[in-house]
């Protein structure tokens, strides 16, 4: 059990860990997601060592680490930069920390060559780094980090500085391996959502060097617990709308009729109401004018002008909506999730799924 | 946790404290002393040194000369370092070759070179005046006359380290982007006005360095005058450095010589370090 | 779709024409005056004291008998002095005091380079001044200090002496070069190699040496430049029996004019160096000074 008690770090005025606590299972795989700037590499090299928080401690199995310098942590960590040693051969770049653990060159070259092998390397093993490319490079990196089978492994973005068909696939194969590693603690730091959704067992949700939310993916993401946690899990963002509920029931452009359930319980007052761009469809008695609208891969984002409210809209299809083009639009508004104002979710109960 | 740091930093800081910074001190306190041939050790006399010191035309004039002799020296070595910079950038025929032939004078040992460059200037042996007659010109008195000594001097100190400008403008040179460059073809940038506005200002930074460090170095001649005109004809092309060694080690006037030092010192770190923030300032401006 | 050149050259042929015969007669014009001395010191090295006296010549058998005894005098003909003690207390005196000031000067660096210190108020950009700063040390402040300095511990007038005066000397040159170097090395290696198990000892040696070979070699050029051709130290800290090379050829200076034996004895001692300049361009074309000279 990996235990991050209460970490604190700030620099030249900038907060970049604030009060972040959490305990990590071995055998779990956690995502940490947040924006740049959000404080995940912070947590990343602090945990690692690089980094001395001003207070707070890291933990593994009650044993505390803060008098460990990183060369003593039983940690290891692939980077976004592709670091390998330069003056070294792919085989001694993974064979360098075994030899450091204490083995001979020879034992740990066969060791090195295995794990090439599995990162599918072999025909490689005698180049120098520089000869190699970005993604082969930071295969090597995953190798020298896999091969020590340090207990607590640290990726911090490691593919994001590749190519999108490679990021999916290497991505891929790295789960493949980590599924054959037994009791690792794995830390994963990522901005896309999708990519913390898809992998981690768990979600460590950051932003401004603060925890937002803890949690199974399927909770973090289907309900969000704050304003912020919503934002920084949705991709393409979350509408947040003022809502107000009394005499006259409003939420942003959408009127009584569309909320329906929504506000049943609920008492009089201010509220705000986070609406996913999923939650938004065309046709209906709304007209919304186009402002932007991008198609990625099989989906369409639209940006939309409704009333002085911009809104977003998400569909799962290739539609063109021209700049400047007026279309019907239609609100789901029953899966909205309803945030006091302090911002924090007010009702869990509704069924979201995650889609 | 990262004690292992001052493992690295100590043994060299240690070392150069010793080395310099107690020496350094100990020229500060003999400034006060009235060491010399009859009294060596540190007796105490105040700062009698000092005010014999600001009394001493022949010191001033010394630094006076000095400051002639370093900032015309290191302007003509930038000008033609840069000027032979250009030349073998690109576009020249056997470009390698050039650039070591223009390299391999700041290798060579300037006071054995100022041996050979007093063979040269000799007026009726060397071989300097026949190519000036031959020139239809009159035979140059080189080192017998104050002002052609000086102009002498300085053609050597021109010799052997225009190649240090030219080395590091042509480091500077080589490392520009060349994109800038294809920007100003497409603007219709002639030559000068390329010059002007994309590698000048590409060079600024190391320009500035380059010529600090020429004057730092410039400013501690010393070699070149004791081998070629011991400071003569007279005192013509006696420097600061020169003028010290004559008063401490040939004179043994060590007080006194200390005080010297230190004035020169002061006067030379002030004035480097007001010429290091004015070309700042004016060359090393954003591009327009 | 025709090609249109980005530069047309609408200029005359005749101001090019003059471009280049003015371009090529700077460049041979320099040339000359950078081979001028050791031409005639080549020429002169093979006269005798008729040679000398009868003017400025330069073709042997034509214009002047020649003579080896000013080569013969290197090991102690007429006129010279041997000057092979002296070389090789000079070999000796440089290459010691540059592996020191390396040594030294790279443990240094990396150190400021890589760590924060704090002396009193001195941070790191203050120390990283102080060291290179003494290159703004005039020789005679340091001179007479120096001199008591070595009188004290014995050792004037020896190698070990020489050797630790230009370890101040060089130095900080090392430090400059290095700092600069390892400031070019991203930070991300050494965190990767204490990962990997590596205490900050073992870093430097295992992992950030090994890639430091370009620094190293710029830094040990430039020492051996100023260690070898510094005269003015050697001059005031020797007398007789650590004689160095300039001090040798320099005293020749003094005595009638047995300028046959001073210029054999001044090519063979700037030889070495000229021979560097070669190394020096190899750096330079491949780019590897621009790093080292920001």
């Amino acid at each position: 059990m990996l235990e991050i008690h209460d970490l604190t770090h700030a620099e030249d005025g900038v907060t970049h860990l604030d009060h972040v606590s959490a305990r990590l299972a071995p055998g779990t795989l956690t995502t940490i997601l947040g924006r740049t700037g959000a404080g995940k590499t912070s947590l990343l090299r602090t945990i690692a060592g690089l980094l001395v928080p001003d207070s707070g401690e890291v933990s593994l199995d009650g044993q505390g680490w803060s008098r460990l310098p990183p060369w003593k942590r039983p940690t290891a960590m692939v980077t976004q930069q592709f670091i390998n040693y330069p003056h070294l051969s792919t085989l001694d770049n993974v064979a360098f920390p075994l030899v450091r653990k204490g083995l001979r060159w020879p034992a740990a070259r066969d060791s090195a060559r295995a794990m090439l092998d599995r990162v599918g390397l072999s025909a490689m093993v005698g180049r120098r780094p520089s000869e190699l490319s970005g993604g082969q490079q930071q295969r090597v990196a995953i190798a020298r980090a896999l091969v020590k089978q340090a207990p607590v492994l640290l990726l911090d973005e490691p593919f994001v500085n590749l190519d999108y068909k490679l990021r999916e696939d290497l991505r891929e194969e790295l789960v493949d391996m980590l599924r054959n590693e037994s009791g690792l603690i794995v830390l994963y730091a990522s901005t896309e959502p999708r990519e913390a959704l898809s992998l981690g067992d768990r979600i460590l949700l950051m932003a401004e060097g603060r925890l937002l939310d803890d949690g199974e993916p399927q909770q973090v993401f289907g309900a969000p617990a704050t304003i912020e946690a919503a934002r920084v899990i949705s991709d393409p963002p979350i509408n947040i709308l003022p809502l107000t509920v009394g005499a006259h029931v409003a939420a942003g452009p959408f009127g009584a009729q569309d909320a329906g359930d929504l506000i049943r319980g609920l008492a009089p007052g201010e509220y705000r109401l986070g609406l996913r761009a999923a939650d938004l469809r065309p046709g209906g008695r709304h007209v919304a004018r186009v402002v932007l609208s991008e198609v990625s891969g099989s989906e369409t984002v639209t940006h939309l002008d409704l009333a002085g409210f911009a809104l977003v809209m998400h569909e799962k299809s290739v539609v063109t909506h021209p700049p400047g083009a007026e279309i019907a639009v239609d609100a789901n508004l029953a899966r909205g999730f309803i945030y006091g104002a302090d911002g924090t979710l007010l009702r869990r109960e509704a069924p979201h799924g995650q889609d | 946790m990262y004690r292992q740091k001052y493992l690295f930093l100590t043994p060299g800081l240690i070392a150069l404290v010793a080395i310099i910074l107690f020496p350094l001190l100990f020229t500060i306190r003999v400034s006060f002393s009235g060491w010399d041939v009859y009294n060596p050790g540190l007796s105490w006399k105040g700062g009698q040194n000092f005010s014999r010191l600001m009394a001493d035309s022949r010191y001033w004039a010394a630094l006076g000369r000095l400051s002639v002799m370093a900032v015309g020296t290191v302007l003509i070595q930038y000008v033609l370092g840069f000027a032979l910079a250009l030349l073998v950038w690109r576009d020249v025929i056997a470009r390698r070759f050039f650039r070591v032939l223009f390299l391999v004078p700041m290798m060579t040992t300037p006071v054995i070179m100022s041996v050979i460059w007093r063979t040269i200037f000799h007026e009726s042996l060397g071989p300097l005046n026949p190519i000036i007659r031959g020139l239809g010109l009159p035979g140059v008195p080189w080192l017998s006359d104050p002002v052609w000594a000086f102009v002498a001097v300085m053609l050597v100190e021109i010799w052997q380290w225009t190649p240090f400008m030219f080395l590091l403008l042509l480091a500077g040179l080589l490392s520009l982007p060349s994109e800038p460059y294809l920007a100003a073809r497409i603007d219709g940038a002639g030559p000068v006005r390329t010059f002007f506005s994309v590698t000048f200002p590409g060079l600024a930074a190391i320009s500035v360095g380059a010529i600090v460090i020429r004057l730092i170095e410039a400013s501690k001649i010393l070699d070149t005058v004791y081998v070629m005109t011991s400071g003569g004809p007279g005192e013509s092309t006696e420097t600061a450095s020169y003028y010290i060694y004559i008063r401490g080690l040939r004179d043994f006037q060590i007080g006194y010589s200390a005080a010297l030092s230190i004035i020169y010192l002061v006067i030379m770190i002030v004035a480097l370090t007001i010429i290091a923030k004015l070309l700042v300032r004016f060359l090393v401006r954003p591009a327009p | 779709m025709t090609h249109q050149p980005l530069d047309p050259e609408p200029r005359a042929p005749v101001s090019r024409t003059l471009k280049l015969a003015l371009k090529y007669g700077f460049i041979l014009f320099w040339s000359a005056f950078v081979v001028f001395p050791f031409l005639w010191a080549l020429t002169t090295s093979f006269k005798d004291a008729n040679g000398v006296t009868n003017g400025a010549t330069w073709l042997p058998w034509l214009q002047y008998q020649p003579s080896t005894q000013g080569w013969a005098s290197l090991f102690g003909g007429p006129g010279g002095t041997n000057i092979v003690r002296p070389y090789l207390n000079s070999i000796w005196v440089t290459l010691g005091a540059s592996v020191v000031s390396i040594t030294l000067g790279t443990l240094a660096a990396y150190g400021l380079s890589r760590f924060t210190f704090r002396f009193l108020f001195f941070r790191n950009a203050d120390i990283t001044f102080f060291f290179i700063s003494q290159r703004i040390m005039p020789p005679i402040v340091l001179a007479i200090p120096f001199f008591l300095m070595l009188r004290a511990l014995g050792l004037l007038d020896s190698l070990a002496g020489l050797i630790l005066v230009y370890v101040a000397l060089l130095m900080p040159i090392a430090v400059w070069v290095m700092v600069d170097f390892f400031n070019s090395i991203p930070r991300g290696l050494d965190e990767m190699a204490w990962m990997d198990g590596c205490d900050p000892i073992t870093t430097f040696f295992r992992v950030i040496l090994p890639n430091a070979v370009p620094g190293l070699v710029v830094a040990g050029m430039f020492c051996v430049i100023f260690g070898w051709n510094d005269f003015f130290f050697a001059f005031t800290l020797t007398f007789t029996q650590t004689q160095l090379l300039p001090v040798s050829i320099v005293a020749l200076n003094s005595s009638v004019t047995p300028w046959w034996a001073l210029s054999a004895s001044a090519l063979v001692s700037i030889a070495p160096l000229v021979l560097l300049a070669f190394v020096v361009e190899r750096f330079l074309s491949k780019g590897g000074l621009a790093g080292a000279v920001r």
